[in-house]
């Protein structure tokens, strides 16, 4: 039975200062979804008893299949506490590292969070990744170290031993956390630094330097976690139990006949009670006495514990409850299942809802305590400065931090994402069940016209009542022609706006701005007499223009799985806006006043890296499949869907738990037909090494005879069709300094890139003549950014400081660097060897003589940019490869009679640049890359080995492995090659039975070490293997099985082995 | 008492695939092993005895009757007879096997689904369809394949099956048509009618400039009628093979 109604909580939502926006967030696995239930329990919307087996906010199938969440959702909690009556909007959120963008959503919107950690288990990557979103939101967090029943019943940890444990546990969150108040402060004190020599005469006074750290000033307070604060839960949220320090002291302060508020201070840490005195003392430890905590809290505990559930003994329980003045029904106390009881008891006595949301009320700021860093954070976008804002912009900061919902006060409203639902769960199209009053009121009149009827009876016939009833018919058929038009419309799933209201206030019908996720407001102010069509939706608009105007026609109370429907919403609430599918793709700001600016944007831990191509079973239905994908898009904050330049839709998501529910939602909800999908398509880089010093037995090369023909010459000569321009090129790798260095500076290396495109389009306009002058005048004119050139040098000088370290082949490498590839941003390098021909790209100024090379420069650059782009292995990117041209000739007087036969000279000298470039590659020893997981499991000892032998099947390798503290469960890092990583967690599953599930994220890149074309060569090598190797090549396979993907020749013959075919004559 | 046969210097070859090779009115025939044949023209296989079953070549391989020596030597002209076997491979006609055919017909059925692809696109967005689902497509509409018959003829032919099941279209052409002289707009009015659209169409002192799409079909005879028409004076230009978009697109 439902406690609160719907118009008591959109009364609470009134009062933004009783308010708590928070969400729930942990390593997956840990209890947040179980958490919730037992929170929604306390409200009565489920049973007390279901809570923790339901699941209520896993409202999607897959989802309770699986047991675990794949998105965040919202319900909104009536909490009453100190007299104030208080509206908790909680939102659930997935541990899956897959769905780590659902987090981002989620956090963005709240003001508060509680963390929940698993005592057994500890901090794992994943609660390290939610303390830092919650961190760098700015977002005051609780902690609830969960599934302390874990330690009594599967450890068997003494109280004592359990103390221990918490409190180290406790020291690891506290680490991170730590960690993450350090950085931040570190990086501040350098742009502060920064600051400072910018406007150095501000202070004359301070002529000294100021030599403490920053760290030092800054108040971290109440950062970290402290039961003694009563800002730590110990919990178990499966039999729906929690206490706070406070709890306790309250309960015992009579018993120990200390004050409750001392007894705050030193139920946690170093204290124990001396009997004798009745006095708490410190240093327990060190006289060998048990804690406070333990001869309080944790003896209890533990006593009731055993006493149910492993000694089971019936008596002793109804006299423990007398104690504890607690009253269990007699169907509890006559209940089988020793674990039910348990449960009853414990929520009865230390109830977990009212804990926590107790200390929620208390602990976690309301709406309008917002601070005034995350305002600004939320205000400015990337690198962006607040102070670089438009001024009316900035304006709106103060609105942000009042949080008022006055009618003059602008509207800006917050979209993370949006979620679509079947159209049937929106209020307005279900059933609506009729109030008491209603009821009333029909029965009344169908009193009434029964006493007509019988007054009529006699005399008048009943032809009213027939009447009636054809009305009644006609207004059926009109309604059922109705349904037919809605029909269409509910097949189509509905789209509502997961928002939160941070000023102003909203009614339905309300017109509002829709700012899209790029809007400026210093670009569009500055625009006079800005025309916004009304009319214009999200597809309309130019690639420059981000605003529309919409209506708001809806809006709802999140309730989980439910809707329901309000007519207005004030500052500080988070709601459902619906009727903006046509307005919003993923993410946006509504507001009433252009000024405001886009909110920045969300950052996400999980890059999507999983590609697979779909399409539709029967080939016509494609236009359904593009339809769906799009919506797909719009619901999902982290997958990407590409059409790529062969026709295939690609669909990218984080992993493959995220390409599942992708799938699953595309085939049920969005396009509704049946989809093939493709393998996934893994992708590979190619890359070339130095040539090995010692062969495949480990023997040195020198010292052998290779029977193999003679070293192929490295430098290769390409002359262009007409033999008008000899090229010479050399390929040689580069080392990984290098190459991680150019993988970091991709934004800069396209930024100068364009740069250069800007001044070869200038100087191509003009005439010869002109265009030294144009050039020079390019300095001022066309100049980069002071930022940039500062980055630049930035650049210049870590890649001079690499190439020292590196010896003197590489000496004067960075004067040379001619183009970086592919796409002109990546890891290999174009170098310029020639001695004729000068060229520079970080300085992108050219000695323009009357070269006529000069005109063929771009297309040079193209080949080699070509080249890059698809490798010969296997037409996949190349990686860290660098490309000396040491020759380029070119003759320009020859008749332009056989140039016409070839086409025109441009196209000539790309198509041999890139011919040169993909033989000198091949004439050195090539490797494939392979993209790289890392992948982090949290194990149990027992199977162990079976999760190595898993991992060590699929060519991966495991990096650290520790014993996790206290307990049985080793914690495994390692690395597995993403090529190999599908259907991963399902074998671990199935081979582990359910005890390790992987974490997978990709890390890097790595060498394959295997010659895809490898044979032996040397005389150990024949030794060992023979003529023949016919073994299987990793490599080999990987470039395969590429090759057959993209309709390349392999040489995979038909048979492999002619004398083995079956005989199919068998007469004799 | 019955006689039990028992050959011993018999050599029996199962799993044979014969190559013949008729040369100077004489018929030579090697014994190789099925399904290799062509992978070794193909230069996929490099080792001669995973081809050949026996270096001997004969003149009949199922009656066994073994070649003369004397007519090798006289009409190859070298009487290694590895190397004649070598040479009855690479030019002999052959006996085609069950998995070769099939590869082939394979092969060949995609090649036919590659150059559809090639040459047709998606109406709607301009853009090619993949080579998987026109294989999908082709199958739908029961297209066979037929060995004797050219890929790209073929292809032609299931552009126009396709069409039923797919919404297809030809890539079109882009072409500048420059036409100058008294007959210019006489033969403009002709070369708009076979062209599908007119992009750009500029006149300058007697000269007209367009710049239209037309199907890849009637390229030849718009070429032919220019050049007659115009008696040679007339430019035909072709700027884009294919008009498509290109690059990788987000949704």
């Amino acid at each position: 039975m439902r406690l609160v109604d719907t118009r008591k909580l959109s009364q609470l939502q009134n009062n933004p200062k009783n308010i708590r926006n928070i969400c729930i967030v942990a390593h997956v696995d840990h209890g947040k979804t179980t958490l919730a239930d037992s929170l929604i329990s306390s409200n009565g919307i489920i049973s007390q008893r279901m809570s923790g087996k339901l699941r209520y906010m896993d409202s999607r199938p897959d989802e309770q299949e699986r047991g675990i969440t794949m998105k965040s959702s919202s319900i909104a909690l009536y909490h009453a506490a100190n007299e104030e009556e208080y509206l908790v909007n909680l939102i659930d959120s997935p541990g899956h590292i897959d769905f780590s963008s659902e987090v981002s959503t989620a956090v963005r919107l709240c003001d508060g969070a509680i963390v929940v950690v698993d005592v057994v288990e500890g901090v794992c990557p994943q609660t390290r990744l939610a303390l830092k979103q919650a961190y760098s939101e700015n977002i005051r967090a609780v902690l609830v170290l969960n599934k302390i029943d874990r330690l009594i019943l599967e450890m068997q940890l003494t109280p004592l031993d359990a103390y221990v444990h918490l409190s180290q546990v406790l020291e690891q969150v506290n680490a991170v956390m730590g960690e993450l108040f350090s950085t931040e402060v570190f990086e501040n004190e350098n742009t502060n630094i920064e600051k400072q020599k910018e406007h150095p005469p501000v202070q004359e006074d301070k002529d000294y330097y100021d030599w403490t750290s920053a760290l030092e000033d800054a108040d971290d307070s109440t950062l970290y976690f402290s039961p003694e604060q009563g800002n730590v839960v110990f919990a178990s949220a499966i039999d729906g139990w929690g206490f706070t320090i406070h709890t306790f002291a309250k309960l015992f302060s009579a018993k120990l006949g200390i004050k409750e508020d001392l007894l705050r201070k030193v139920l946690w840490g170093d204290f124990y009670l001396n009997t004798k005195t009745k006095r708490v003392m410190k240093g327990a430890q060190e006289k060998a006495k048990k804690p406070l905590f333990v001869q309080v809290i944790l003896d209890n505990l533990w006593s009731i514990y055993e006493t149910i559930v492993s000694r089971n003994e019936k008596e002793k329980v109804s006299i423990m409850c007398e104690k504890l003045g607690i009253k269990l029904t007699a169907r509890d106390l006559r209940h089988t299942d020793k674990r039910v009881q348990l449960q009853s008891l414990m929520m009865q006595w230390i109830p977990l809802s009212q804990t926590i949301l107790n200390m929620v009320c208390e602990k976690l700021p309301s709406p309008k305590e917002i601070i005034s860093d995350k305002v600004e954070k939320l205000m400015c976008s990337g690198i962006g400065d607040f102070e670089a804002l438009h001024p009316e912009a900035q304006k709106l900061k103060k609105d942000f931090l009042d949080c008022d919902s006055s009618d003059d006060k602008p509207i800006i409203i917050f979209i993370s994402k949006m979620f679509g639902v079947d159209k049937s769960v929106l209020p307005e199209n279900k059933p609506k069940s009729l109030t008491e009053e209603e009821m009333a009121t029909r029965r009344e009149k169908a009193r009434q016209l029964r006493e007509q009827q019988k007054l009529n009876n006699t005399s008048v016939e009943p032809v009213p009542i027939v009447e009636q009833r054809k009305e009644d018919i006609n207004e059926n058929i009109d309604e059922k022609a109705e349904d037919n038009k809605e029909l269409d419309d509910i097949e189509q799933p509905a789209f509502i706006a997961f928002a939160r209201i941070f000023s102003g206030k909203v009614k339905r019908g309300d017109k509002v701005y829709v700012l899209g996720p790029k809007h400026d407001p210093s670009k569009v102010l500055s625009i006079k007499d800005l025309k916004i069509d009304f009319d214009n939706k999200l597809k309309d608009l130019n690639s420059d223009e981000h605003i529309t105007y919409a209506e708001i026609k809806s809006l709802y109370i999140l309730m989980g799985r439910d809707l329901e429907s309000i007519d207005e919403a004030i500052a500080g609430n988070i709601v459902g806006i619906g009727g903006l599918e046509e307005h919003v793709l993923k993410t946006a700001t509504l507001s009433n006043t252009i000024a405001c600016p886009a909110f920045s944007e969300l950052q996400y831990a999980a890059v999507p890296i999983l590609r697979v191509a779909v399409e539709p079973t029967v080939p016509s239905q494609l236009s359904q499949l593009v339809k769906g994908l799009k919506l797909l898009n719009q619901s999902d904050s982290c997958v990407q869907v590409l059409l790529q330049e062969t026709g295939e839709h690609v669909l990218v998501t984080a992993g493959e738990v995220h390409l599942e529910r992708c799938l699953e939602d595309l085939k049920k909800q969005y396009a509704k037909i049946p989809i093939s999908v493709s393998e996934p398509i893994v992708p590979f880089r190619e890359t070339i090494v130095e040539p090995p010093k010692i062969d495949m037995a480990n023997e040195e090369i020198d010292s052998q005879n290779i029977d193999s023909k003679k070293e192929e010459d490295p430098i290769i000569t390409v002359y262009t069709n007409n033999k008008q321009s000899g090229i010479k090129i050399r390929a040689k790798p580069l080392p990984n300094e290098i190459t991680a260095l150019l993988d970091k500076s991709t934004d800069l290396l396209k930024a100068i890139s364009q740069h250069i495109k800007k001044l070869q389009s200038i100087s191509k306009k003009e005439e010869l003549e002109t265009k030294l002058e144009g050039l020079y005048l390019n300095g001022t004119k066309h100049k980069l950014s002071d930022r940039m050139l500062k980055l630049i040098q930035v650049f210049e000088d870590e890649l001079q400081s690499i190439c020292t370290k590196l010896g003197p082949e590489w000496k004067d490498f960075v004067g040379q660097i001619w183009s970086a590839g592919p796409r002109n941003c990546g890891s290999n390098l174009l170098l310029n060897h020639t001695t004729d021909y000068n060229t520079k790209f970080i300085h992108h100024d050219k000695e323009i003589k009357d070269d006529p090379r000069f005109e063929y420069e771009g297309s040079f650059v193209n080949g080699f940019q070509l080249a890059t782009l698809a490798g010969p292995l296997c037409d996949e990117p190349m990686m860290g490869v660098a490309f000396c041209v040491e020759e380029w000739t070119l003759d320009k007087n020859e008749v332009d009679d056989s140039s016409q036969t070839f086409g025109p000279l441009s196209g000539q000298i790309m198509s041999a640049v890139k011919d040169g470039c993909r033989k000198a590659f091949q004439a050195q020893p090539q490797r494939i890359m392979a993209a790289m997981y890392s992948c982090d499991i949290v194990v149990d000892q027992k199977v162990l080995g079976k999760l190595y032998a898993a991992l060590g099947r699929r060519g991966g390798r495991v990096i650290a492995s520790d014993l996790q503290g206290g307990s049985a469960s080793f914690r495994v890092r390692a690395l597995l090659p993403v090529a190999e990583s599908f259907k991963f967690a399902l074998e671990l599953r199935t081979h582990t039975s359910g005890l390790a599930a992987p974490q997978l994220l990709f890390s890097h890149w790595e060498v394959v070490d295997i010659d895809p074309f490898w044979r032996p060569r040397t005389e150990e090598e024949y030794l060992q293997w023979g003529e023949k190797w016919d073994g299987v090549n990793r490599a080999k396979a990987y470039v395969d099985s590429v090759r057959v993907r993209k309709g390349l020749a392999t040489d995979k013959q038909l048979v492999q082995h002619a004398e083995k075919q079956r005989t199919l004559s068998k007469k004799k | 008492m019955s006689k039990i046969f028992t050959p011993t210097n018999q050599i029996r070859l199962t799993n044979v695939a014969i190559v013949r090779l008729k040369k100077s009115g004489k018929r030579f025939e090697i014994a190789c092993y099925r399904n290799k044949v062509l992978s070794w023209r193909n230069k996929l296989e490099q080792d001669i005895d995973e081809v050949l079953q026996t270096h001997t070549v004969f003149s009949n391989v199922s009656k066994g009757q073994v070649a003369k020596k004397e007519d090798l030597v006289k009409i190859f002209g070298k009487d290694d007879s590895t190397e004649i076997c070598k040479e009855i491979l690479e030019k002999g006609e052959l006996q085609v096997s069950d998995k070769e055919r099939h590869s082939q017909i394979e092969s060949l059925m995609k090649d036919i689904a590659t150059t559809v692809a090639d040459k047709c696109v998606n109406p709607e967005t301009k853009r090619p369809y993949p080579v998987s689902i026109i294989e999908k497509a082709m199958k739908d509409v029961h297209f066979s394949v037929n060995v004797n018959k050219s890929a790209k003829q073929q292809a032609l032919d299931v552009i126009q099956l396709l069409k039923k099941e797919i919404p297809l279209e030809r890539a079109q052409m882009r072409v500048r048509i420059l036409l100058t002289g008294k007959e210019a707009r006489k033969t403009k009015d002709k070369v708009v009618k076979l062209a599908m659209s007119v992009e750009e169409e500029t006149w300058d002192s007697g000269t007209a400039n367009i710049i239209c799409l037309i199907d890849p079909g009637n390229f030849r005879t718009l070429d032919e009628m220019i050049r007659t028409e115009t008696k040679g004076s007339g430019q035909f230009e072709l700027l884009n093979l294919k008009e498509m978009v290109e690059g990788e697109q987000t949704l």
